[in-house]
């Protein structure tokens, strides 16, 4: 008997060395950073200097809408649903890719499919957008005065995230410090804001600073009354060594379909003459934006009605963080704000 | 160890193989799996126009720039189904196979020991494992540029490589799909260890691998996905990024090496307090 049960022991051993070695590489602590007031790593954030790296980042989003079929063909329709198509996408499924910085104005953005790949290298005056899927390549040449600050602030990096996040964040936000954590193996400060009034759905933005160098590393957005993040970004790997210059040498491959893009006159890259430009009513976390499209039926897109509910004036697409209310006048109001505000801004 | 056992070992192993490859039934698995990217292949070029970007499956469209991509695309459509069910066959009939026959208390009796038994028919599966994903992988190269020719190639992220670097890529599919399936080997070793009925073994191990991969299917089990040896099946294409992203590589020889200690020690322990009767 005793024999029988010494032939299973290592039928038992090995589980137990596998948890063990899982738990023993994700119980790694944080080095001890030295104690920093939330205003010091604010500047330490802002003051980080230019730092080429390749990191690996992932994108989690939990909001508490159903997640659309990746890579299914929508019935999106062109132009302006299919955009609407593409930010909802965006926001409630997961994503991770890969971002490298070389030099100040070069950087390249993938971020994974499955089975395909979407790229945006930027080279100086050359901004390159790939989509392996479509094997359709699109080329922009900058002019001088506009390649300083280009196109991937404007991306999903948790670099980018967080510096908008803080640029937002003013006076109506309580700044604090948590416990030391770690991210893609650095130490890092815990930053959290947390909006001093109620009448937004945001409960606390976490951001890991990277106590050396400045640098944001993952961003954490939490509803008011949630325990669970319902949406994160962040790095998984960091390597700060410059990439590969080649890496930002774009040529579209053999039989891609090349569209030459005319640079964008205005300075920010928006067209003013299709998109009207949304008005902003409130300030700070209770802002809500207000967009007059009643130009294109937004109501009419099945997969959008199949996501909104009828509330009082319009459609609801709600979410833990934000809700967005399209009016029956076909105004579309935008906030990380409870319903009640955005029907109150509606009948302004 | 003695030296006498140790060519005893190698003696067995070497006539496990034999015994394997003597089977009409390997061979015609293999000939199964090189039908598939020689089907493909034909069917691409005798079509009129060439399959479009996002056309039918993954890097299909790349097929006519250079041939060698057959072997990625059959990679690609063997890897959930046909491949793991030759796999099954094989790990599934290892121990059931010789227990049904009667022939494993004869190998039993020659003094083998059955750690080096188990071990020996665990390391003949894997032989199998190698030949079989190295006949999609062969049979697509050759295919593939006998057909189409080789040239460049375009990679996910939009690069271009030549053919040296293709064959590199390829050869790291073809390894990483060959990591897959040798945790589906030990799975397959110890069901094996279960039962007397081989085919009994083949079909829960085949069964498994769909369990698997539905079980990767659902949102609600996001916790449970990591842990799946079916997991890291398809992330193949991290290695035809530029530069390829390692993590899933290494991720999956890691889980594929857990499974094989973990299922390699649960077939020791059944294997070796069962009462060999038949």
């Amino acid at each position: 008997m005793a024999r029988t049960l010494t032939r299973w022991l290592p039928a038992a051993a090995v589980p137990l060395v596998i948890v063990g070695s899982v738990a023993l590489a994700s119980a790694a602590g944080a080095d001890d950073l030295p104690e920093r007031t939330p205003e010091d790593i604010l500047t330490l954030l802002a003051d980080r200097d230019h730092q080429p790296y390749s990191g690996e980042f992932e994108q989690t989003s939990d909001l508490g809408l159903p997640s659309l079929p990746g890579g299914v063909d929508l019935p999106a329709g062109a132009g302006d649903a299919a955009a609407v198509t593409a930010a909802l996408e965006a926001l409630t499924s997961d994503h991770n890719g890969r971002v490298f910085v070389g030099e100040e104005d070069q950087a390249r953005l993938q971020v994974f499919d499955s089975f395909g790949e979407r790229d945006l290298i930027v080279n100086g005056p050359e901004v390159w957008a790939y989509d392996s899927g479509e094997n359709a390549a699109t080329h922009v040449t900058l002019p001088d005065e506009a390649t300083s600050r280009t196109a991937p602030d404007q991306q999903l990096t948790p670099d980018a995230v967080a510096d908008r996040i803080v640029e937002a964040a003013g006076p109506t936000t309580e700044l604090s410090v948590r416990e030391d954590v770690e991210v893609a193996g650095r130490a890092a400060y815990d930053l959290v804001l947390t909006p001093r009034t109620d009448a937004t759905l945001v409960g606390e933005v976490a951001i890991a600073v990277d106590g050396e160098t400045g640098q944001p590393l993952q961003v954490t957005v939490t509803a008011q009354g949630e325990s669970t993040p319902a949406f994160q970004i962040g790095y998984t790997s960091l390597d700060l060594s410059a990439p590969d210059a080649d890496l930002f040498a774009f040529t579209p491959p053999a039989g891609a379909e090349v569209e030459e893009v005319a640079p964008p006159t205005a300075p920010q890259g928006v067209d003013t003459a299709d998109h009207p430009k949304p008005t902003v009513l409130g300030t700070g976390w209770e802002s809500v934006a207000v967009i007059d499209a009643s130009a294109t039926d937004l109501t009419s897109q099945p997969l959008l009605a199949q996501l909104t509910t009828a509330v009082d004036g319009g459609r609801l697409l709600g979410t833990e963080l934000v809700n967005v209310l399209i009016t029956d006048d076909g105004r579309v109001l935008v906030g990380a704000v409870p319903l009640e505000r955005l029907q109150a801004a509606a009948a302004e | 160890m003695p030296a006498d056992t140790r060519t005893h070992g190698g003696a067995l192993l070497g006539s496990e193989v034999r015994v394997l490859f003597r089977r009409w039934r390997t061979w015609a698995m293999l000939a199964a799996l090189a039908t598939i990217p020689i089907l493909m292949a034909v069917v691409v070029r005798l079509s009129s126009e060439p399959p479009g970007p996002g056309e039918g499956p993954p890097f299909l469209d790349q097929v006519t720039n250079n041939g060698m991509f057959v072997a990625v695309t059959a990679l690609v459509v063997t890897t959930p189904l046909f491949l793991p069910l030759t796999i099954a066959v094989v790990s599934g009939d290892t121990i059931a196979g010789e227990a049904g026959l009667g022939t494993l208390r004869y190998l039993l009796v020659a003094p083998a020991g059955r750690l080096r038994l188990l071990v020996v028919k665990y390391v003949s599966a894997c032989v199998f494992c190698v030949a079989a994903s190295g006949t999609v992988l062969l049979v697509g190269w050759g295919i593939g540029s006998a057909l189409f020719g080789t040239g460049e190639a375009t990679l996910l992220s939009g690069d271009t490589i030549g053919v040296g670097d293709a064959v590199v890529r390829s050869l790291l599919v073809g390894a990483h799909v060959t990591i897959c399936m040798l945790g589906l080997a030990a799975v397959g070793l110890f069901i094996s260890t279960l039962t007397d009925a081989g085919v009994g073994a083949m079909a829960a191990v085949a069964v498994l691998t769909i369990v698997a991969q539905v079980l990767g299917q659902l949102e609600q089990l996001a916790w449970l996905h990591p842990w799946l040896f079916t997991h890291h099946w398809l992330s193949f294409a991290d290695l035809l990024r530029a530069p390829i992203v390692w993590t899933s590589f290494t991720e999956n020889v890691l889980l594929q090496a857990a499974y094989v200690a973990f299922f390699g020690a649960l077939a020791y322990g059944r294997f070796s307090t069962k009462d060999v009767l038949s």
